[in-house]
């Protein structure tokens, strides 16, 4: 596993692979503000898009010049097989810790 | 699309995030930001859309994101890097250059600081003035209210209004919370330990310490100014009158009542009023039992009111309120169109054109002709800069050449130059600080009332200095930067440059000359002024001043005193009067010439004697009969102006007789001719002269004596026969006189300190530029000695420059000066002063000529007498 993938950057990769095809800066940060009830500055999401992009985990592209946002393009984020992997290494870790918990859990 | 209409994210924030990433790519965020705006706005409107979208602009700022764009935007073409590293370049340049060009160096700094001194202190003052009375608490909501008048003499604005207006407006307006009313003009003299002593003050209403935030060190603020003839005294006040004793519940003597000390408050610091001490205001009211104040809608001259709104009145409020007043005010006044305004108490001063203003009353237009003064010394030092940084172009266009072939643009060139004259205008401002703490006591000393003002460094004073020092670096560095980064760097390689730059051409010449006229003008206003003033002392104004001997009489018994004081051999003549030729006369009386229309009249009582021993001339009739009033007439005398003005209205310009205010028919004997018995810068006033003992205040003695201190040691012992408790207080009438003229001492010192700065930067420059001509001539000069020039005309080659420039200045300055000291200054200065000589302007001439040689002649001698085959391998 290349790097530590930390909560933050779990719940970006997630998101992304939710939004597939429409997954970019600010759809993103909309996304987790409302789905995680948190009020993330721009600034923060960017960070650690770069930073996982540094890590392998995505790659990005500009795409077309659009009508809104002053016609700016947008930059879009897809998910890597290493974040696949990395998240599938995540989620199964997961399993097995909530499988063999000796307390019970469920709500 | 958008509409035009429809608001759009903060420009600023915009622009601050693309300068911060220096040309890196950030499309995709700015649109980001943008998205979140619209969504914002959408959701919760604008104000919270735009504070989300600084809130992002912020954190992209400050995120790891960004700095990596820029980081590998670094190796592009577009990427315009750190400028940091470049401006600590520009400073170790600048400072190494100073260090090679020491002359240079040093000129300019002295230059600069010299210049800047009077700049700082003229600043200083400003800024005080400008924040006079913001320490009040309720500043905010404190109004001045001024009259404005208009009718057929006069239309002015009036820092005072009617007395009824204070308890009318609170009357009737519920938002005015509390109303200060203010009366000028009260004087009183005290009698302490047998002296008199007089102090100036203000009638207070009660209200005066819960209005203002003045701090009382003893005393009830709420119930100090309550009662009749209390008084409250500043501590310098306290100090002089009681030392250390706690002044509170001693009681004062004056002539009009006793008053009893009821509080001690600091002394006034940073405030438009300007007090010893004050009364309270019902002590006016029983003073002058006659005027109703509550009904007074007539004198508008000396009654100051300040309003206290309540929290929260707007400025419209108020304004409606003054205009109903204004109504009610004209109707009392018919024929006046009469305005009430409110000033708010911070823009009380300074003020444009404010007549019977309260305290001091700075104004505008002197802080404006200070400030204009201070640039005036200034500009030179900016212009010797100017000056010296193109003639050292030589110098240096081989550096500016080479920065140019390695890649400099002209922006960097300019900045260098730019950060070099910042810098050296910064090193300036410590010098400048130095000369400015001392001369900052010694203005303050000279100018009335300059102790309220608060000119110590204080934060703001250091921020307007520093501000001032980046405009002045600006200004001075801007010229030569545009001159330099304009080079073509070939043939600054070459060093085809050469001459033209560093000759003394086209506008340098009109700098040098501008710089010498002003020094000109300067020396010259020194000349006049020292000139009026031994004018003043030296010359009679129509009566005998030497050897007279005054002393006042104070509470002895004036005429045992005459016949002692008489018995003396060496006074040759006495007589008295009720005060001194020479000075200000304090009393003016009304006088009616044909029982209609009245004239105001200075009087003067003066006892037997007095014209044939001061040795006034009458033109017509005999003093003589002066004494010999009845009960139906008193006999006076006046003088030829007092004609002239009762001429106006008398309609039988021969009569002789006319009556005073309160009734006395008078019968003139006698006509003075017009002269000056105040200072020479007052006009000639209409004069009466009237007979009597009582009313004089001074014993007035002509002495002729070989031993001066034994007369007076005699006539000190004569009068303490008469009365031990009375002290004996002789003073030679020309000293009386010399004291009256100390504003022209003042004056004196001011323009002298002026004119030596100014001439200290002419002469400064004209070394520099010398300096560097002769430098740049110094192959060309050994070769013409080594043909055979001499000494002498070496000198000539390399002065007759200078000397002519200087020789144009002083074309220019002459008739200036002229007309600018004969016909206005000198004129408002001193009304029948003796003009401007042709000595002054002569020596003023000569001494910049020989200051300037000598400059001149420092340097060339340098040149003149070295070896040349030395100069030969010069460079």
């Amino acid at each position: 596993m290349k790097g530590y993938l930390g909560e933050f950057e779990e719940l970006v990769l997630l998101t992304i692979a939710n939004l597939a095809d429409g997954a970019y800066g600010s759809a993103l940060l909309r996304d987790i503000n409302e789905r995680a009830n948190r009020n993330l500055s721009l600034g923060a999401m960017h960070s650690t898009l770069t930073r996982l992009e540094e890590k392998g985990f995505i790659t990005s592209y500009l795409g077309e010049p659009t009508n809104e946002r002053g016609g700016r393009r947008k930059r879009y984020f897809e998910l890597t097989s290493n974040a696949i992997s990395a998240l599938n290494d995540m989620k199964s870790l997961r399993d097995e810790l909530w499988a063999n918990t000796k307390i019970n859990l469920a709500r | 699309m958008k509409g035009p209409t429809q608001p759009q994210p903060p420009k600023l924030a915009t622009r601050l995030l693309r300068s911060w990433s220096k040309g890196a790519d950030i499309e995709d965020l700015l649109g980001d930001m943008e998205e979140e705006f619209d969504h914002r706005l959408l959701k919760d409107g604008k104000l919270s859309a735009q504070l989300s979208y600084h809130r992002h602009a912020v954190s992209l700022i400050l995120s790891y994101s960004l700095k990596r764009r820029k980081q590998s935007a670094a190796y592009s073409h577009y990427y315009h890097s750190s400028n940091l590293s470049m401006i600590s370049s520009y400073f170790k340049i600048a400072i190494r250059n100073f260090s090679k060009h020491k002359l240079f160096t040093s000129v300019n700094i002295f230059g600069l600081a010299l210049g800047m001194s009077i700049c700082l202190l003229a600043l200083s003052i400003t800024v005080a003035i400008y924040r006079s009375d913001e320490y009040h608490e309720n500043k905010d909501r404190i109004h001045q209210v001024n009259t404005y008048i208009w009718n057929e003499q006069e239309s002015k604005t009036f820092g005072s209004t009617f007395p009824a207006v204070a308890d009318y407006m609170k009357a009737k307006y519920p938002f005015i919370e509390q109303t200060v009313k203010i009366k000028s003009g009260f004087s009183p003299e005290f009698n302490h330990h047998g002296n008199t002593i007089s102090f100036d003050g203000y009638f207070a209403g009660a209200s005066f310490f819960e209005v203002f935030s003045f701090p009382l060190i003893s005393g009830d603020p709420r119930t100090a100014l309550d009662k009749p003839f209390s008084i409250i005294l500043t501590q310098s006040v306290a100090e002089t009158l009681y030392k250390e004793e706690d002044p509170i519940g001693k009681s004062l003597e004056t002539e009009q009542g006793t008053y009893l000390v009821t509080g001690v408050m600091a002394d006034l610091k940073q405030t438009h009023f300007y007090f010893d001490l004050l009364t309270s205001h019902s002590t006016y009211e029983q003073l002058a039992p006659d005027t109703n104040l509550a009904t007074d809608w007539f004198s508008y001259r000396n009654n100051y009111l300040y309003l206290l709104v309540q929290p929260g009145t707007n400025e419209l409020t108020l304004s409606e309120a003054l205009a109903q007043v204004s109504a009610t005010a004209s109707e009392f006044n018919p024929n006046h169109t009469i305005e009430l305004e409110s000033v708010s108490l911070s823009n009380v001063v300074p003020r444009w054109n404010i007549s019977n203003a309260i305290g001091i009353g700075w104004d505008q237009p002197s802080i404006y002709f200070f400030l204009s003064i201070g640039l005036l010394i200034l500009l030179p030092a900016v212009f010797n800069y100017t000056n010296l940084s193109i003639a050292r172009a030589l110098k240096r266009a081989k550096e500016i050449g080479i920065r140019k072939v390695v890649g400099a643009d002209k922006g960097q060139i300019k900045a260098q130059f730019i950060v070099e004259t910042v810098l050296l205008a910064f090193l300036a401002l410590l010098g400048s600080i130095l000369i400015f703490i001392p001369l900052r006591q010694e203005f303050l000393d000279l100018v009335r009332a300059a102790e309220v003002l608060d000119t110590s460094m204080g934060a703001t004073q250091i921020t307007v200095f520093v501000l001032f020092t980046l405009l002045v670096g600006l200004f001075a560095g801007i010229f030569p930067a545009r001159y330099f980064s304009r080079l073509n760097p070939i043939h600054t390689m070459k060093g085809s440059l050469s001459s033209g730059a560093a000759s003394v051409s086209g506008i340098k010449k009109g700098l040098f000359v501008f710089q010498f006229f002003v020094s000109l003008v300067f020396i010259i206003g020194v000349g006049a002024i020292a000139k009026q003033y031994s004018y003043v002392l030296n010359q009679n104004h129509g009566f005998e001043s030497d050897n007279v001997l005054t002393v006042p009489f104070k509470n002895i018994d004036k005429q045992v005193a005459i016949n002692e004081l008489s018995a003396h051999p060496d006074v040759k003549a006495i007589t008295t009067a009720s005060s001194l030729p020479g000075i200000l006369i304090p009393t003016t009386i009304d006088v009616t010439p044909n029982e209609l229309d009245t004239i105001p009249v200075s009087q003067v009582f003066i006892g037997e004697q007095f014209i044939p021993n001061m040795g006034m001339k009458l033109i017509w009739g005999e003093s003589q009969q002066l004494s010999q009033s009845t009960q139906n007439e008193e006999l006076v005398l006046v003088n030829e102006q007092f004609l002239k003005s009762a001429a106006v209205f008398n309609v039988q310009s021969d009569s002789l007789t006319f009556t005073l205010a309160d009734g006395t028919p008078c019968r003139i004997v006698g006509i003075l001719e017009d002269f000056n018995f105040e200072p020479l810068d007052r006009l000639i006033r209409p004069l009466l002269f009237r007979y009597s003992l009582e009313q004089s205040q001074y014993a007035l003695l002509t002495i002729n004596s070989s031993d001066i201190k034994g007369t007076i040691d005699d006539l000190d012992a004569l009068w303490s026969g008469i009365d031990q408790e009375i002290r004996f207080d002789a003073v030679f009438l020309d000293d009386e006189i010399e004291k009256a003229y100390s504003f022209l001492r003042a004056q004196i010192k001011i323009f002298s300190y002026l004119s030596a700065l100014a001439i200290t930067i002419s002469c400064l420059g004209l070394l520099g530029m010398v300096a560097y001509t002769t430098e740049n001539r110094t192959k060309e000069i050994a070769i013409r000695k080594i043909m055979g020039a001499t000494n002498q005309s070496l000198y000539y080659l390399l002065t007759k420059d200078f000397i002519k420039l200087i020789g144009i200045s002083a074309l220019i300055a002459i008739p200036f000066s002229y007309l600018f000291y004969d016909k206005l200054f000198l004129y408002f200065l001193l009304r029948y002063g003796s003009g401007l000589g042709v000595t002054e302007v002569v020596v003023s001439i000569l001494f910049l000529l020989v200051v300037g040689f000598a400059s001149i002649y420092w340097q060339t001698a340098k040149v003149a007498h070295t070896n040349p085959s030395k100069n030969l391998r010069y460079e």
